[in-house]
């Protein structure tokens, strides 16, 4: 008797215990929130995003936006746990297309809840990307490169050349940090905690493919044309024109070198223009230098930031429809500034190119952004872990001077066939 | 704690075994009473602990995926198979096993070294054991964003100190054979507290007129806490270092914020690697196969430490 | 001879120093970080104490990372789980103390058992039950793992409480047929109350400073905890906000240091020996 008791009491207790747990969606009366999981962590980009869901739920008082944020170190255990869990935002935001592809057979098909105006505009390469099965699982919103920030006072007092036109080789900018570096300054600072993805979008002016082949039969490549930019900023660092101890840290990190004025150079995604355009100290006089050129071109990677639709949402249709506010030309722009980079729409890009007419550095940005490449890797479910577990840790290896070229490249190689299957 | 509270209370624990002819009535009485007691406690016990162990260990036998629709079938020991040839994860081993036997050692070290401070009769002795008690009542993660400034390359202050020293800027975190001797550091300073305070109450049991006759003998200090305070805490040391060792090995959070592994897997610890398994990769079979490695691991470990040390006392 | 107390005594202050700058000084310096302006933090110069001073950190903490809700989360999780363990544990502990047989061997095994397991064993399955009944991403959820998670610390804690009052006690209020409850609420209850607090204390902070479990769990921010709310600003490129993050971790850790500071006489005066011995 007494255990029958105690069971139903603990029965009622855990029932009483969901009664805590709030619902991601909830509805009353025809009125829906939606929530809109967002990883962005720069103070501009998150005042943009917040103005811009305002004007959503102002105008669509049906319909209400709820913004929560996620870590954006962690957005795919996050994700992960999210979606086995059934606990998945209704919106939700991701860093590029390999963080969302997993995902694929949760998410709703936008190519038929958006209008096809809205769908025709995005970049084909980047929709290719996106594209599983047939379905359109995410639309891409904003599009970063990686750009060169100068300390224009530094480089005029060593009298060096600056470099102008639409982009400049690597070669020119390797001397660049070599002619600056002096005096207890550094030419560069590059925080290379997290490299991957530097690399990658580096890389492709040098043809960098990093893989063949699709799905579980991808195989990974890591030859001379991968091996271009490890190899450079390796004998960079060796050389002593890069700040040793900035290697090791992350791009935010390694600013406050870049604004004492200990390094004439930082690379960085263009992303920092916003922090760096905010943060500077006065009489600190700054600039992008024209985008980066490996052999073969100036491309870089289309891997855009992208927005999805949670497939179980209570209401997949309000929830497209504020997919379809956020890719208007005048609101991905808006985004795009506060965030220092590109919109992978064609409205977009004019949009934003009137809005940054003048503004320092801006020009160098959006030319950077242009001939964007589709990488192989992009749909590749693996590509993820392979570059937390594999990659990262043999580049930041590598750079460490622990192990050689030879080594580096089996180590990527051999990695992903570790992983793959 | 809990083993050494255990051992003490054995002693005391009166033996309800029956004097009188009604004994098995009166067990069957007492035992019922028992049951009834104990069934709050059992209860989410049950559910909520011995079920998810079960389930937990079963799971290493399946291919069971965090995001499936299917239910997660039986592959045998292919998990574990695959598993002895992920050398990453060996790695991840090894680096778990020094990181706990240092830490476990230091705080042995420093714990009992400021346990003797503490129970001595100087000054600043009241502060000292606030401050001794501090670390154990912080969050980890409160412990690893303090220490992450206390590391930082650019403007933290153990950086300052030595490079006003003239020495060169590190980047503690981020160096490859500095890294783990630094969370090292910060698993002595968050364990510091649980070691002091157990062997200070420890000390505070050592007979005093042991100490005394030891003296009156003409012992030195160091003789003295050789041969009697030694052997006296000997039980607590080795609960203490037994507990702290399994904790070390499991500890999760403090590496987790504050170097997430890096750099290049150099602090990437046992556990970190199975949520990673686990919550990234989603193969929830694997991670729990790995899981059950680290508990068959630690089991030995253990056994062997304490067997050991209990043939050692029989024989003494 | 007389010399040699003198050296030591020297010696003695030298390492209490040391001991005392290495437990001390982070916390130092996590205060003086939380009140540093944006500019000093930006800047390469180190200084303990703030040039100016500030209280801006703590308002950003407070209005930007929603740390008031995940303040009040862990307050609210931690409380509700010390209350549950309390009310459990009290018979529980009596059975493991004053009972032989399985139930004890039973008991003892398992308090061993879920010392030796990684959390990590645990969490995969308690993810699958939870989400049956729809309790991942709930503090109800975190509440019932916390329950059994803590309660192996409190059983042996106060099962050592219980084990020091003496069996006459119990008897002689034991008289006129008074059944096991009763003997229970009106003599041994009241005899565990300093034991009682030192356990509910120790519940306390170890669900209020749990990470593990939390991280796993809890996936929207309004249920976040402070720890969890405070790991997701702490990694991540872009983080400029050392401030606030300090302000934030330095509010995160009053509750348990306070805590602890009045149960410190305790703990030293004698949780264990006091335990045993009564």
């Amino acid at each position: 008797m007494k255990l029958r008791h105690t069971m139903v009491a603990t029965t009622v207790a855990l029932l009483a215990l969901s009664g805590c747990s709030s619902p991601s969606t909830s509805s009353e009366g025809g009125k829906t929130t939606l929530t809109y999981q967002y990883f962005n962590n720069q103070p501009a980009a998150i005042a943009a995003t917040k103005a811009l869901v305002d004007d959503w739920n102002k105008a669509n008082p049906d319909v209400q936006v709820n913004l929560v944020q996620a870590p954006a170190d962690n957005l795919q255990d996050k994700l992960t746990t999210q979606f086995s869990g059934g606990v998945a935002p209704d919106i939700i935001q991701t860093i590029s297309p390999s963080d969302i592809l997993p995902f694929a057979g949760n998410l709703a098909d936008l190519s038929k809840l958006l209008p096809a105006e809205t769908v025709n505009d995005i970049d084909a390469g980047a929709k290719d990307a996106l594209t599983v099965d047939g379905k359109l699982i995410a639309t891409p919103t904003e599009q970063q490169t990686y750009v060169v920030f100068a300390n224009k006072k530094l480089l005029e007092q060593d009298g060096v050349q600056m470099p102008t036109g639409d982009t400049m080789t690597w070669d020119t900018f390797q001397k660049l940090a070599k002619d600056t570096t002096k005096g207890g300054v550094h030419g560069l600072t590059w925080g290379l905690k997290s490299p991957t993805s530097a690399f990658a979008y580096l890389g492709t002016g040098f043809g960098a493919k990093y893989f063949t082949g699709e799905g579980n039969d991808a195989k990974a490549v890591f030859g001379d044309d991968e091996l271009q930019v490890p190899e450079r900023v390796q004998s960079m660092i060796k050389s002593g024109y890069v700040d040793p101890t900035g290697v090791t840290q992350s791009s935010s990190d390694v600013l406050a070198t870049f604004y004492g004025g200990k390094a004439a150079m930082t690379v960085a995604g263009s992303y920092q223009i916003a922090n760096i355009d905010s943060e500077v100290p006065a009489g600190f006089e700054w600039t992008v230098l024209p985008a980066l050129e490996g052999s073969q071109s100036a491309s870089q990677l289309a891997a855009p930031i992208t927005l999805s639709v949670n497939a179980k949402s209570k209401n997949v249709k309000g929830a497209a429809e504020f997919v379809n506010f956020y890719m208007k030309a005048d609101n991905l722009a808006k985004i795009n500034l506060a965030d220092g980079q590109v919109p992978p729409t064609k409205s977009g890009l004019d949009a934003l190119s009137k809005l940054t007419n003048g503004k320092n550095g801006w020009a160098q940005i959006i030319a950077s952004g242009k001939n964007l490449v589709n990488p192989s890797f992009n749909s590749l479910k693996k590509y993820n872990s392979w570059k937390t577990t594999i990659a990262t840790p043999g580049y930041q290896q590598y750079l460490a001077g622990q192990i050689s070229s030879d080594q580096l490249s089996k180590q990527m190689v051999d990695g992903w066939t570790g992983i793959n299957h | 704690m809990p083993l050494e509270l255990k051992a003490r209370s054995e002693a005391t624990v009166p033996k309800p075994t029956a004097r009188s002819r009604k004994q098995s009535a009166l067990a069957r009485r007492q035992r019922n009473e028992a049951v009834v007691l104990a069934v709050p406690a059992l209860i989410p016990v049950i559910i909520l602990s011995v079920v998810p162990l079960l389930i937990g260990v079963s799971l290493a036998f399946t291919d069971s995926q965090l995001i499936s629709e299917s239910a997660p079938g039986f592959v045998g020991v292919d998990n574990f198979a695959r598993l002895l040839r992920n050398g990453a994860f060996w790695n991840a081993f090894g680096i778990g096993a020094i990181w706990s036997v240092s830490v476990t050692a230091l705080q042995l070290v420093c714990g009992l070294a400021l346990a003797l401070l503490l129970n001595t009769d100087l000054r600043f002795r009241g502060v000292t054991r606030l401050l001794a008690i501090i670390p154990w009542a912080m969050p980890p993660v409160v412990v690893a964003i303090m220490w992450q400034m206390i590391y930082s390359p650019t403007n933290g202050p153990l950086n300052w100190f030595i490079t006003s020293l003239g020495g060169p800027r590190i980047n503690w975190l981020g160096d490859f054979s500095l890294a783990l001797p630094a969370v090292i550091l910060v698993g002595v300073w968050a364990g510091m507290p649980q070691n002091t305070i157990s062997y200070l109450a420890g000390l505070q049991q050592v007979p005093v007129e042991l100490l005394e006759a030891a003296r009156v003998d003409g012992a030195g200090a160091w003789s003295r806490f050789v041969h009697v305070t030694l052997p006296a805490l000997k039980p607590t040391i080795i609960s203490i270092v037994s507990l702290s060792f399994i904790w070390n090995f499991n500890s999760f959070g403090i590496i987790y914020v504050l170097t997430a592994g890096g750099p290049g897997g150099k602090t990437l610890l046992p556990m970190l690697f199975v949520y990673i398994e686990a919550f990234r990769n989603g193969n929830t079979g694997m991670a729990a196969a790995m899981t059950d490695v680290i508990v068959v691991f630690l089991v030995i470990v253990l056994s062997a430490f304490l067997l050991r040390n209990f043939r050692k006392g029989v024989q003494a | 001879m007389r010399n040699q107390p003198v050296l030591i005594r020297t010696l003695q202050y030298v390492f209490l120093a040391g001991f005392l700058l290495f437990l001390g000084f982070p916390f130092l310096w996590l205060i003086s970080t939380a009140f540093k302006s944006p500019a000093e933090l930006n800047s390469l110069a180190v200084n303990l104490v703030p040039l100016q001073p500030t209280l801006d950190n703590f308002t950003a903490a407070f209005e930007a990372q929603g740390l008031v809700r995940a303040a009040w989360n862990s307050v609210f999780v931690s409380v509700v789980t010390t209350v549950i363990v309390v009310i459990i544990s009290v018979p529980g502990a009596y059975v493991l103390a004053r009972y032989r047989g399985k139930i004890r061997a039973m008991g003892s095994g398992w308090v061993l058992v879920s010392q030796i397991v990684p959390v990590a064993l645990f969490i995969l399955p308690l993810f699958f039950i939870l989400r049956m009944v729809g309790l991942v991403d709930s503090l109800g959820g975190v509440i019932a793992v916390y329950v059994v998670y803590t309660l192996p610390f409190s059983l042996w804690m106060l099962q050592g409480y219980v084990a020091a009052i003496p069996v006459d006690v119990e008897e002689a209020g034991a008289t006129d047929g008074a059944t096991k409850l009763q003997v229970l609420t009106r003599i041994v209850f009241p005899l565990l109350q300093p034991g009682l607090i030192a356990t509910a204390i120790f519940t306390f902070v170890a669900a209020y400073n749990e990470f593990f479990f939390a991280l796993v769990l809890l996936q929207s921010p309004e249920n976040f905890t402070l720890s969890v709310s405070l790991s997701t600003f702490s990694n991540g490129e872009g983080l400029s906000e050392i401030g606030p993050l300090a302000a934030g971790a330095l509010i995160a850790s009053i509750p348990s240091v306070i805590f602890f500071a009045i149960l410190q006489r305790r703990l030293t005066g004698g949780l264990l020996a006091g335990a045993v011995k009564g």
